[in-house]
C-alpha cells in the first residue's frame, strides 16, 4: 500500500488502490460506495467530506476509513429501519478554497441527507455555509477544534477545549511541575482560542505562559522561535502547529536538544501522529484525547481490529486526534436520530432529533449530544507517548463539552 | 554570545538553502536571459528523486548524489525541445517554462497521491559544541553549499566551457564565427541550472517534507533574489538569494530586541522580507550587485 502499486497509476488519488477494491466507484470528480444490497424504498445518503490529499492527508483518510467501518456495521445490520447508507466522498484538498466547490456538489449533485467531515477549523468555517445555511443541510463536525461553534444544524463529535485542557493542564503544573509555558501556533482560528483558553487555565494554576507566537501554516523556518523557547528556561511546550509547518518545527525543536530540557504537549497527537512526524519527536509528548488504543475498553478495542480488518495494509489508523473517532460516532449518532424520527430525513426533523441523540458504546466509551447545545458528552483520556505507545496517565467518564450553554 | 553562535548558524542554514534554490536560476536567468518559472519543480524533481530512492529501498544519500544529474539531464531535454525554439521570444519561453513546471508538479501529485512524505535525512540528529546543540544536516547543508558554489563559480569563471559560455552570451554571432558551438552550450547552461535546482530540492527535502507545492514556496522568494541581486552575472542573483534566505530567519530574531516582539509578528516578519526586498529593488533597480556590468 506503502507506494508501489500506486507508483504505476498515474494521476490519482494514493487511496484509489484501496477504494477500488472497497467497492467505491468514481462518480463525476467525487466517489461513491454503493451498499451490497438495496431497498426499494431507497437508500440513506451521506455525504463525507474530508481531506484526502494534502497536508494533512493522514488524518482525512483515516476519517473517511471510519467512515465506511460505522456505514458498513450500520449495512450489515441491515440498514437503518430497512434503508442502507450510501456514502459520498469528497476531497477537500486540505484546502479551504478547493474544498468549497467539492462540498457543494455534495449537496447540489448528490443531495445527500447529511454531510460529516471538515478537519482544521479554517475548513468548518470555510464548508459549513455552504453545507447548512445555503445547502440546507445537517452538518456534522468531528475533531477535537477551539469551541464556541454554536450555529444550527451543525454537531460537533469531538472533543472541546473543556474536555481537553480542563484536567490535563492542571495535571501539567500542579504534578508534573511545569511553570513556564511557551504556546507556538499556526495561526488560525483554533489555535487562536484554544491557546486562549489555555493561557487562562494555566496563570490559574500559578504558572506563567512565557511566549506566544502564531506562524503561517507553511512556515518553513522556526530557529528564531525555538532560541527562544531554549533561552528563556521555556519548560513545557503547548504546541499547535500543524502540518505543514509542523515538521520542520518539531524537527528544528528536537535537533535543539528541547527534548532533554522540558516537556511538551500536542493536544491533536495519537496513534496516526507517526504519519507527520518521526517517532523520536513524539517520545515523551502529553495528549489528551477521547481515545487512545491502550484504553481499557473492551468495545474500543473491538472496533480497531474490525477497523484494522477492514483495512489491513493502511497506515492511517482509527485515532481520536484524526477526528476518526468522531466521524464514527457522528455517524452512529446520526443513525440514532434517523431512527428517532422513524426515519424522516428531512433536515429540520433529523437535526431536531440529534439533539436527544445518544449512543451507548462508541470508540472511547458512551456519548450523547448535550440538548440545546449541538456538543457531545464523552469519556476523555490523558495520555503520554513512551516507545512508540500512548501510556494512559488518567481517564475521566461523560465529560461536559460545556459550549453553547 | 551562545545566542549570537546560534543566530550566524541558523541564518547561515537558511541562507545556503536559498542560495541552493536561487543559483540554478541564477545560472539560467542571468546567461541566457531565461526567466524559468518551472524552476521550483526542478527542485521538486530533485527532491522526487530521493523519494523514489528511498521507495526503492536504495539509500537516500545515493539519490542525493544522483538527483543533479537526473534533473541536468532532463533539464538538457527541456532546453533541446521547447527551450531552444523560444531564444528569440523571452515573454513566450517564460510562459513555457511555466507550463512546463505545472505539467511536472501535477505529474508528481498524481505520483505521491497528493500526500505529504517525510524523508529522513542521511546524517540525522543534532551535536554538541560549547554547549550549544547544532542540527547535522543543516551543517551538511551549509558546507555543500559553499562547496557548490566555489564550483560553480570556478567553473564558469576559470574554465574554457565557462569562458565561453559567457561569451556565446555577449556576442553569439562572434561566438559562432569563432567557432564555437553556441546551441550546445545553451544546452550545458540549461543542464547545469537544472542540475543546481536538483541538489538543492535533494538536499533540503529533509528538513521540511516532500510535496508537490515544495517548490511553489520557493519560487516567489528565489525570483525576488535575482531581483535583489541583479540579472547579469552569476554572483549576482546568488548573493540576492543569501541576502533573501537570510533575512526570513533574521527577521525573526529581530523580535527578540525587547519591545520589537509586541510590534512584529511571525507573519509580519515574513511580509517584511517582501517589503525590504521590494524598497531594495526600488533604489536599485538593476539590482545590489549589477553595478558597472553590462
Amino acid at each position: 500500500m506503502r507506494s508501489n502499486d500506486s507508483m504505476t497509476r498515474r494521476g490519482f488519488l494514493r487511496g484509489s488502490s484501496a477504494l477500488a477494491a472497497a467497492g467505491w466507484t468514481a462518480a463525476g470528480a467525487g466517489w461513491v460506495l454503493k451498499p451490497t444490497w438495496a431497498n426499494a424504498a431507497g437508500s440513506i445518503k451521506m455525504g463525507i467530506a474530508t481531506d484526502i490529499t494534502g497536508a494533512i492527508a493522514p488524518s482525512g483518510n483515516a476519517n473517511w476509513q471510519a467512515a465506511q467501518l460505522a456505514v458498513k456495521q450500520i449495512n450489515d445490520a441491515g440498514g437503518i429501519l430497512g434503508k442502507p447508507v450510501e456514502l459520498f466522498l469528497e476531497d477537500t484538498a486540505s484546502d479551504p478554497g478547493t474544498a468549497v466547490g467539492n462540498v457543494r456538489r455534495l449537496v447540489q449533485s448528490a443531495q445527500v441527507d447529511v454531510i460529516l467531515g471538515g478537519i482544521t477549523s479554517a475548513m468548518r468555517e470555510a464548508i459549513k455555509n455552504p453545507i447548512v445555511r445555503r445547502g440546507k443541510t445537517l452538518y456534522i463536525y468531528p475533531q477535537l477544534y477551539e469551541g464556541q461553534e454554536c450555529t444550527e444544524h451543525l454537531y460537533c463529535t469531538g472533543p472541546t477545549p473543556a474536555q481537553q485542557c480542563a484536567r490535563l493542564l492542571p495535571y501539567l503544573i500542579n504534578e508534573k511541575g511545569y511553570k513556564r509555558f511557551a504556546l507556538p501556533s499556526a495561526n488560525y482560528i483554533w489555535p487562536q482560542l484554544l491557546n486562549k483558553w489555555a493561557r487562562r487555565v494555566i496563570e490559574e494554576n500559578g504558572a506563567e505562559v512565557v511566549m506566544e507566537e502564531y506562524f503561517p501554516l507553511d512556515q518553513l523556518e522556526y530557529s528564531a522561535t525555538v532560541g527562544k523557547i531554549m533561552s528563556e528556561g521555556v519548560d513545557h511546550v503547548f504546541n499547535t502547529v500543524i502540518p505543514p509547518g509542523l515538521q520542520a518545527f518539531m524537527k528544528q525543536l528536537y535537533e535543539a536538544g528541547y527534548y532533554d530540557k522540558g516537556g511538551q504537549t500536542c493536544v491533536y497527537f495519537d496513534e496516526n501522529s507517526v504519519n507527520y512526524v518521526a517517532a523520536r519527536e513524539l517520545e515523551g509528548v502529553y495528549s489528551c484525547l477521547d481515545m487512545f488504543h491502550t484504553i481499557d475498553d473492551a468495545y474500543s478495542a473491538q472496533l480497531i481490529s474490525e477497523y484494522d480488518a477492514l483495512f489491513p495494509d493502511t497506515k492511517y489508523l482509527f485515532s481520536a486526534g484524526s477526528a476518526a473517532t468522531g466521524m464514527y460516532r457522528g455517524v452512529k449518532l446520526y443513525e440514532q436520530a434517523v431512527l428517532a424520527t422513524n426515519g424522516d430525513l428531512a433536515r429540520d426533523a433529523t437535526s431536531a432529533a440529534m439533539e436527544n441523540a445518544a449512543i451507548k458504546e462508541g470508540p472511547g466509551g458512551p456519548s450523547r449530544i448535550i440538548p440545546g447545545t449541538g456538543h457531545a458528552e464523552m469519556n476523555m483520556y490523558i495520555a503520554q507517548s513512551r516507545g512508540g505507545k500512548w501510556d494512559i496517565i488518567s481517564s475521566e467518564t461523560t465529560v461536559p463539552p460545556q459550549e453553547c450553554a | 554570545m551562545d545566542d549570537a553562535i546560534k543566530l550566524i548558524f541558523d541564518v547561515m542554514a537558511f541562507a545556503s538553502i536559498m542560495v541552493l534554490v536561487v543559483s540554478g536560476l541564477a545560472v539560467i536567468a542571468s546567461l541566457m536571459g531565461i526567466f524559468n518559472l518551472g524552476h521550483g519543480e526542478f527542485v521538486l524533481l530533485g527532491a522526487y528523486t530521493v523519494f523514489l530512492f528511498r521507495e526503492w529501498g536504495l539509500p537516500i544519500w545515493l539519490g542525493m548524489m544522483v538527483a543533479p544529474f537526473v534533473v541536468g539531464a532532463f533539464g538538457a531535454g527541456v532546453e533541446r525541445t521547447v527551450i531552444r525554439r523560444l531564444y528569440a521570444q523571452p515573454v513566450i519561453a517564460m510562459l513555457a517554462t511555466y507550463a512546463i513546471g505545472l505539467i511536472i508538479r501535477e505529474i508528481v501529485r498524481g505520483l505521491i497521491g497528493g500526500q505529504y512524505y517525510a524523508i529522513e535525512e542521511p546524517l540525522s540528529g543534532s551535536f554538541q559544541l560549547g554547549g550549544i546543540s547544532f542540527s547535522v544536516w543543516r551543517t551538511v547543508i551549509i558546507f555543500a553549499t559553499v562547496a557548490t558554489m566555489i564550483a560553480a563559480w570556478m567553473f564558469l569563471t576559470r574554465s574554457r566551457t565557462g569562458l565561453q559560455i559567457r561569451g556565446a552570451l555577449e556576442n553569439p554571432a562572434l561566438a559562432r564565427a569563432s567557432g564555437v558551438s553556441t546551441p550546445k552550450l545553451y544546452s550545458v547552461t540549461f543542464a547545469m541550472g537544472a542540475a543546481l535546482a536538483g541538489l538543492a530540492g535533494a538536499l533540503m527535502v529533509p528538513l521540511f517534507s516532500l510535496s508537490a507545492d515544495l517548490g511553489v514556496r520557493f519560487l516567489v522568494q528565489a525570483f525576488l533574489s535575482v531581483m535583489l541581486g541583479g540579472i547579469g552575472t552569476f554572483i549576482g542573483p546568488v548573493a540576492g538569494g543569501g541576502m533573501i534566505g537570510a533575512m526570513v530567519p533574521g527577521f525573526q530574531w529581530l523580535r527578540e530586541i525587547p519591545g520589537v516582539a509586541e510590534q512584529v509578528s511571525p507573519v509580519m516578519a515574513e511580509v517584511l522580507v517582501f517589503v525590504t526586498a521590494l524598497i531594495i529593488v526600488k533604489f536599485w533597480p538593476n539590482g545590489l550587485f549589477s553595478a558597472g556590468r553590462r
